[in-house]
């Protein structure tokens, strides 16, 4: 597959063009977006990957949205006010929100929207709690805990209790009451929990809000859901139908929106995974936006009727180089001899701050932007993006100098590393160019170094790396992580705490850190957060728990008769992806 | 004949039964967590990996996993298929019939063009004709099909603006799903002429005509050459001498006698090459947007989608068999000397 990849690349690079560059504006009534993401389920509570997040967007309307391309400024959609101190709707101690809910507004089948129908939905969305789903984004806020189960998969007790004391309605009014203060909790209902009608859910089999039924529909299998492929949402679009067999979603305008109705009357998200066929669907004006990453940038310049818009800000952090602390070298090919002699590296390998200095000095994060973005990006200086609030843009950290780096794996180890040598493999998922770039920059500079450092490079498949990532038998690994809401916790918790998602795998644990995250997320003074997360990125800088390289940006490829695009970072698929109640063409 | 195809169809449940077995005994060597792919995709999700394996009960032993899938199955289930997001028997009969209307669509042109003109190349060997057949022959064996199917797609629809790539307009989508619109044959252009929608069949007929054209250049060579050099064989015979001492017409000659007996390995070849088109073709319709069987198999193996690679090896399996027995039988009737079940 990545052969065909190449080839179609080098012949749409070669292909004169002969796009319907003038002229009419073709399918006037149509906007259609050619990706490569295959969505997983329109469920909004089970859904967990960009592809269905897109779709679920423009069909369901959330609580309240971001103001175009703004990540702070927020805008009411079900509700009519958005809680704040300033309004009195965040009670004093920060753990009562009172939302009122707006009135007049309709789902796609007619029905009035409620505030009982937001309560349901928030409900639904916790305690669904599918594996590896999305349901802890609001537990963790509303009812203190990131799971309805123990690691045992058995249920915890009191779960339907505190979920019914989180979430209740009064008047048009829906309470929320938290067990303790949640900074980001404003942020996470902007993007998740959209409304769904209960009526109809539960019409179609869903579940039916009961005590007596919630356990049978605690992780339910996918397909069982009666919101897998269909909707009942009060967007601005209804899914007409979503095509499996081809890959196709189609939309239609909801012309009984609350707001105004959207000005294109059908929207198509096709999944076409071969670049060259997506690049003729644009220039031939079948398509009106393409997904096309960085690599592809320059094969799209100078197109006629063809419009790219660069530097667009992202929201995430990848690539990422993640250091293991903790090592398992029981049978592990990875380390070689599992030894410090030279032909291998013990398990404390990367616990030794030297060492992990060493390699933070030794790779080149200009050249990596300058070759591999096409000087697209800007070097990350902590794990929150520049992007997000919190992020220090003075924060020192680690630049590209050899010198340095021979300093510090001199002292490592106490002159062992320097005089032995050491011999390890890097791994990276197969086909991630980016990352396979850093692995090669990586293994260039430090061999560079010493010839008794010997890095060798290994691409392995997606799951043969989990495997062995859940082992901790990687010594380095590089991925990445995309925010889920526009808040620095959402990269401080995951990327930093010791329960997060990566120090588990990485056995890196700092109770200086964990105790700023933990504070940052109670505090709902900005300024006192900014402060606290300036001292949590300090602290990072300290203890180089992994590199980050780039705060990435985007760039997006459309016909120029496409107006009204807006980019906001955490919308997902952006910037290729959109919100379509804007969008035009002209 | 009948009893030999009735103990050949009485076969295919044990080799069904071989091959899902054969596959499952390769996924001992697969970890838990490598088998946790298909549904931890995104490092987000990284954090529930455990959870995931003990929601889909991979820790279970292979076996006793075995023994539940063919449960399912005698139940008439053959699972889910996460990559086509569909029970797999809906995946088969959603892919299949576009694979198999592909299929039928490039098959004719490939026997005839390859046939006609594997048997005159031969006839005319040495002279002009033959050179320009071997030259199409070993350039179609020899092209990639994505270097074909993407050349092909950027001069007819990149240039001319013709024959786009996926199986249809937007148009047609909405008439294809709209009630009144009665799906008889699950083969769209048919469907489209028996529901009376001429433009709607057009159109279906003109997303196939790049992926038939690909398929068509790169099948038909390895037929023209088969066929040429059985013919040439056959030609040098003593009976086709003999023939020809006789004061036959070399028309006849080669028409009776010389091509019946050349025919003989150009039915297996074909047969294989049915079988190959109707298992789908991954590269021309990952080029092509071809929602076909080939391209959810490949998905299925790459993603361990365990169900889906079963469900889709089982079809192979059970087409493979199938044109086999036909292979067989048109032996006999190609040459009525072989007798089917000896």
């Amino acid at each position: 597959m990545h052969r065909i990849f190449l080839c179609g690349a080098l012949l749409s690079a070669s292909l004169a063009p002969a796009a319907r560059a003038a002229g009419p504006v073709a399918h006037p009534d149509t906007y259609t977006y050619a990706t490569i993401s295959d969505a997983d389920s329109m469920d909004p509570a089970w859904a967990y990957d960009s592809a269905s997040d897109l779709i679920i967007l423009n069909v369901y309307d959330t609580l309240w949205t971001f103001s175009g391309a703004s990540t702070k400024i927020m805008t009411p959609l079900i509700a009519t006010k958005i809680p704040s101190r300033a309004n009195g709707l965040i009670s004093a101690d920060g753990r009562t929100y009172t939302i009122p809910i707006r009135k007049g507004v309709k789902f796609h089948d007619g029905t009035p929207l409620t505030p009982e129908d937001v309560r349901y939905s928030l409900l639904r969305f916790m305690l669904l709690d599918r594996a590896a789903g999305p349901s802890s984004l609001l537990l963790e806020p509303l009812l203190g805990y990131p799971s309805t189960r123990d690691d045992s998969d058995k249920m915890l007790p009191h779960v339907w209790e505190d979920a019914q004391r989180a979430v209740t309605v009064r008047g048009d009014d829906v309470i929320l009451r938290l067990p303790r203060p949640y900074a980001p909790l404003v942020s996470i209902l902007a993007s998740w929990a959209p409304i769904v009608c209960e009526k109809w859910s539960i019409a179609h089999g869903d579940w039916d809000g009961t005590e007596a039924t919630w356990e049978k529909f605690n992780n339910s299998a996918k397909e069982q859901s009666p919101l897998f492929e269909r909707e009942d949402g009060s967007g601005p679009f209804k899914l007409v139908r979503w095509d499996r067999r081809t890959q196709e979603f189609l939309l239609e305008r909801f012309d009984g929106y609350w707001r105004a109705p959207a000005k294109i009357k059908y929207v198509v998200v096709k999944g076409v995974n071969e670049f060259g066929t997506r690049k003729l669907m644009l220039l031939n004006g079948d398509a009106d936006t393409i997904y096309a990453d960085r690599p592809l940038w320059s094969q799209l310049q100078g197109l006629p009727g063809v419009q790219i818009i660069d530097d667009l800000p992202t929201m995430e952090n990848d690539p990422i180089v993640f250091f293991t602390f903790k090592i398992n070298t029981v049978g592990n090919p990875y380390v070689r001899s599992g030894r410090l002699d030279g032909d291998g590296i013990p398990s404390d390998f990367f616990n030794d701050i030297d060492v992990r200095k060493g390699f933070a000095y030794a790779f080149d994060y200009k050249g990596f932007i300058d070759d591999v973005l096409h000087g697209k990006g800007r070097q990350a200086t902590g794990s929150i993006p520049a992007s997000m609030p919190g992020h220090n843009p003075r924060q020192k950290t680690y630049r590209f100098d050899l010198k340095k780096a021979e300093e510090h794996f001199r002292k490592a180890f106490g002159g062992q590393v320097w005089d032995k040598g050491f011999h390890f493999t890097i791994a990276y998922n197969t086909g991630n160019i980016p990352r396979e770039t850093i692995c090669q920059i990586i293994k260039r500079n430090v061999e560079s170094l010493n010839p008794k450092f010997k890095i060798d490079i290994r691409a392995v498949e997606w799951p043969t790396f989990l495997d062995a990532q859940k082992d901790s038998k990687l010594p380095i690994f590089v991925l990445g992580w995309n925010a889920d809401y526009p808040d620095p916790h959402n990269f401080a918790f995951p990327l930093l705490h010791s329960q997060g998602d990566y120090p588990p795998y990485q056995h890196f644990k700092d109770a200086e850190i964990d105790r700023l995250v933990e504070q940052a997320r109670l505090e709902t003074d900005p300024e006192a957060r900014r402060r606290l997360y300036y001292k949590l990125q300090a602290r990072e800088y300290e203890l180089v728990p992994h590199l980050n390289i780039v705060d990435d940006l985007r760039y997006r490829t459309q016909r120029s008769w496409v107006h009204g695009w807006v980019n906001n970072p955490i919308f997902p698929d952006a910037p290729y992806g959109s919100y379509f109640y804007t969008i035009y063409k002209k | 004949m009948l009893k030999f195809i009735l103990k050949r169809l009485a076969l295919l449940p044990l080799v069904l039964f071989g091959v899902t077995a054969l596959l499952f005994s390769c996924l001992q060597f697969l970890s838990p967590e490598m088998r946790a792919a298909l549904y931890v995709k995104d490092p987000r999700q990284l954090s529930q990996l455990d959870a995931v394996i003990e929601k889909y009960g991979l820790r279970k032993p292979l076996p006793v996993q075995y023994g539940i899938w063919l449960k399912q199955v005698a139940h008439g289930d053959l699972g889910y298929s996460e990559t086509a997001k569909m029970p797999v028997a809906d995946a088969i009969r959603s892919f299949f019939p576009a694979t198999f209307e592909l299929t039928v669509v490039t098959f004719l042109p490939i026997m005839v063009v390859g046939v006609f003109f594997g048997v005159l190349s031969a006839v005319y060997r040495d002279k002009l004709l033959d050179h320009i057949t071997r030259f199409v022959a070993i350039t179609g064996y020899s092209l990639p099909s994505f270097v074909l199917g993407l050349g092909l797609l950027m001069v007819f629809y990149g240039r001319l603006h013709l024959f786009p790539p996926g199986r249809y307009t937007l148009d047609t989508d909405m008439l294809v799903h709209a009630d009144s619109f009665r799906h008889w044959t699950g083969l769209l252009t048919l469907d489209c002429l028996l529901n009376g929608q001429w433009h709607a069949a057009a159109d279906v007929a003109e997303h196939m005509v790049l992926p038939a054209a690909t398929l068509l250049y790169i099948s038909v060579a390895l037929l023209l050459r088969i066929t040429r050099s059985s013919m040439l064989e056959e030609l040098t015979k003593d009976y086709v001498r003999t023939a020809r001492a006789k004061g036959l017409p070399e028309r006849a000659i080669i028409r009776k006698h010389a091509l019946a007996n050349a025919l003989i390995p150009v039915v297996t070849l074909s047969s294989l090459l049915f079988i190959g088109l109707l298992g789908g073709v991954v590269i021309t319709e990952t080029v092509f947007d071809f929602p076909g069987i080939g391209r959810w198999g490949v998905q299925a193996a790459q993603q361990l989608d365990i169900p889906g690679v079963l469900g889709s090896t089982m079809l192979a399996a059970f087409l493979f068999v199938i044109a086999n027995l036909v292979s067989d039988v048109l032996y006999a009737v190609v040459d009525p000397r072989i007798r089917v079940g000896d």
